[in-house]
């Protein structure tokens, strides 16, 4: 087992929502945030932070990030439990934050340097970053003149000053064209061989079961769900899956002794996909007797989406089209929290 | 690198960035008419100004011509720094500043000193032509007293416009509220600061605009106390022996210094719990 690079124990912040009165146009009350969060980040390992919009993940990478408050609980680092100071925290974590919209006259370099001062990287680190991000050749570029990409890599750069334990990334392939988002990937493994510990918030959950060790299933502010893609899924009881593809008449799945319920069968004119919710190993030699036409055959693990739902108890619409709002309050209710 | 020269460093990258920007560039000419082309109008051997009144010495030509700071340099001031924080706040920016180790009160402070100092070297530089050009006007170069006096009372009139135009930076979302509200203290204490006094005055009885009224003399010293620009007068009177509204410097500096604690506290405070 990896050692532990920092704990957040019962971490809670809710942010301020406007709530006036006739005579107090300035009131805010409590709104959506974190509830009791409890994750630790294991040094060279990936978690993947995933959630519908609204779930909280970004209140979490800043808190995480030193960058907003705890109201509650306390961020430790390793197995001491004495919480970190908010400035030792941002000594050892990098922070990428979602969409930063760099604009101005400066060059990359410069900007990259700026915040470089801040951490007391020289002129060589500031541009080794560059080199490793790929905006060597912009180095000297105005920031006006930057795609929505190359933002993102010098995003990608400041969070890498001062070469952190703790690499924080909020949506980080948005805005990525696939060749860069795969070198993107390839560069987080290679950090992850040096030990640093990344944390992955993201939207994009269908390109991050291949890269992430762990997953944490975020929902209204609270964690779910945490700990490996498997252990989640056993912890959720969720089993392999079935998916089998074919042409031509669409077989008599129930005859196979398998419930409706167990099966998902659509059908596009002459083909036919079905997913059965149970690993079938014999499934295929039946229906390869019975004279089916089978095209595609594999047992796969449950999705981030399916894990998801069955956290949450809700349906993939539900908890897709759902966002918080500032009523929102946490699916379970602890202690001291709510008005 | 100590957290002092990291400060300085800081700032100095600010300042730059500021002073060489576009509007700066479409500052600087009001900021020349406004200061060096005051100076040369009332350095003038044969102005009159109204009330039959000449002035006697280059302090006093340089007082009159302070008006260009109060009327340009302060709102040059306010437009160079209402964006320091809200558009990197808008950007995105911001969030990757505070999660940087340097402590937020030290950020805060090189936004303030950028900002700062962007706004007066250039005016530094226009106070000194200024000097230079009642010298050849009048044939008379002000004490040292005088100068020293002249460079810090505008250098502390401009922090203080620079500081209230952050703390609306810092704590809008928008940068047009920002400017708006710093727009709106520069016409405040610019403009309407004397019909806060006249309202003032006809609250406590005292005879409103009568030139030769001690009581309304005093009155006026004593609120201009609560306007920058007048503790900025008041701090320039301080070298004019033949002014006399009743304020010793003394209570000019303390007030200066009220004016410089007071906002820079605000600012560094909010930048402490500022949510990007």
């Amino acid at each position: 087992m990896e050692e532990v690079v920092l704990r957040l124990e019962k971490a809670g912040y809710r942010h301020s929502v406007y709530a006036p009165r006739p005579l107090q146009p300035w009131r805010t009350r409590p709104g959506p945030g974190v509830f009791s969060a409890e994750l630790s980040l294991y040094e060279g390992s990936i978690l993947g932070l995933v959630g519908p919009n609204g779930a909280g993940k970004t209140t979490l990478l800043r808190l995480l990030a030193g960058i907003l408050p705890l109201q509650h609980g306390k961020i430790c680092s390793g197995k001491k439990t004495e919480p970190i100071s908010d400035q030792e925290l941002r000594k050892r974590v990098g922070h990428m934050p979602e969409q930063v919209r760099w604009q101005g006259r400066k060059s990359v370099q410069q900007a990259l340097t700026e915040i470089g001062e801040m951490r007391h990287a020289d002129e060589k680190h500031v541009n080794q970053l560059l080199k490793l991000v790929g905006l060597q050749s912009r180095m000297k570029s105005p920031l006006n003149e930057l795609s929505q990409g190359m933002r993102q890599r010098l995003t990608l750069a400041t969070a890498l000053l001062g070469s952190p334990r703790i690499l924080l990334l909020d949506e980080p392939l948005n805005g990525l064209d696939p060749v860069a988002a795969e070198a993107f990937i390839l560069l987080l493994k290679k950090l992850t061989q040096k030990g640093v510990s990344i944390v992955i918030s993201s939207h994009r959950v269908d390109g991050l079961s291949g890269l992430i060790d762990r997953l944490a299933l975020m929902h209204q502010g609270q964690i779910l769900a945490e700990g490996t893609m498997d252990g989640v899924a056993q912890d959720l009881g969720l089993e392999n899956k079935t998916e089998i593809r074919g042409n031509g008449r669409i077989p008599e799945f129930t005859k196979y002794s398998l419930d409706e319920e167990q099966l998902d069968v659509r059908s596009v004119k002459e083909s036919w996909h079905v997913i059965i919710n149970k690993p079938q190993p014999n499934l295929l030699s039946e229906l390869l007797n019975d004279g089916c036409f089978v095209t595609e055959w594999k047992i796969r693990q449950p999705n981030v989406i399916e894990m998801l739902c069955a956290a949450t108890g809700l349906s993939i619409e539900d908890v897709g089209l759902e966002v918080a709002s500032s009523a929102t309050i946490p699916l379970r209710t602890f202690g001291g929290e709510e008005e | 690198m100590s957290d002092f020269s990291r400060i300085v460093k800081l700032a100095k990258r600010l300042a730059i960035e500021r002073m060489f920007s576009m509007r700066m560039y479409i500052m600087l000419p009001i900021l020349v008419l406004f200061i060096p082309g005051m100076a040369w109008g009332f350095s003038d051997p044969n102005i009159i100004l109204p009330g039959g009144h000449q002035p006697e010495n280059a302090m006093e030509v340089l007082f009159y011509a302070s008006l260009g700071v109060v009327f340009g340099a302060t709102v040059c001031a306010v437009l160079l720094s209402y964006d320091s924080v809200s558009r990197e706040r808008a950007s995105g920016v911001l969030e990757l500043r505070l999660s940087q180790p340097m402590p937020r009160s030290h950020q805060a402070i090189s936004i303030a000193l950028g900002a700062w100092k962007a706004i007066l070297i250039p005016t530094w530089v226009l106070l000194l032509l200024s000097i230079i050009i009642v010298r050849y006007r009048m044939g008379e170069w002000i004490t040292l007293g005088d100068f020293g006096v002249y460079f810090i009372s505008t250098a502390l009139i401009l922090l203080w416009y620079v500081l209230f135009t952050l703390m609306a930076s810092s704590f809008t979302r928008e940068q047009a509220t920002s400017i708006s509200f710093g727009i709106g203290m520069w016409f405040l204490f610019t403009f309407l600061w004397a019909l806060v006094t006249t309202m003032v005055a006809f609250a406590s009885g005292v005879a409103i605009g009568q030139e030769n009224d001690a009581s309304w003399i005093m009155l006026e010293g004593a609120l201009d106390l609560l306007s920058p620009n007048g503790v900025y007068h008041h701090l320039l009177e301080s070298r004019l022996p033949q002014i006399d509204r009743g304020i010793e410097p003394w209570q000019s500096w303390g007030m200066a210094l009220m004016w410089t604690i007071i906002p820079s506290w605000v600012f560094i405070r909010r930048m402490k719990r500022v949510i990007p």
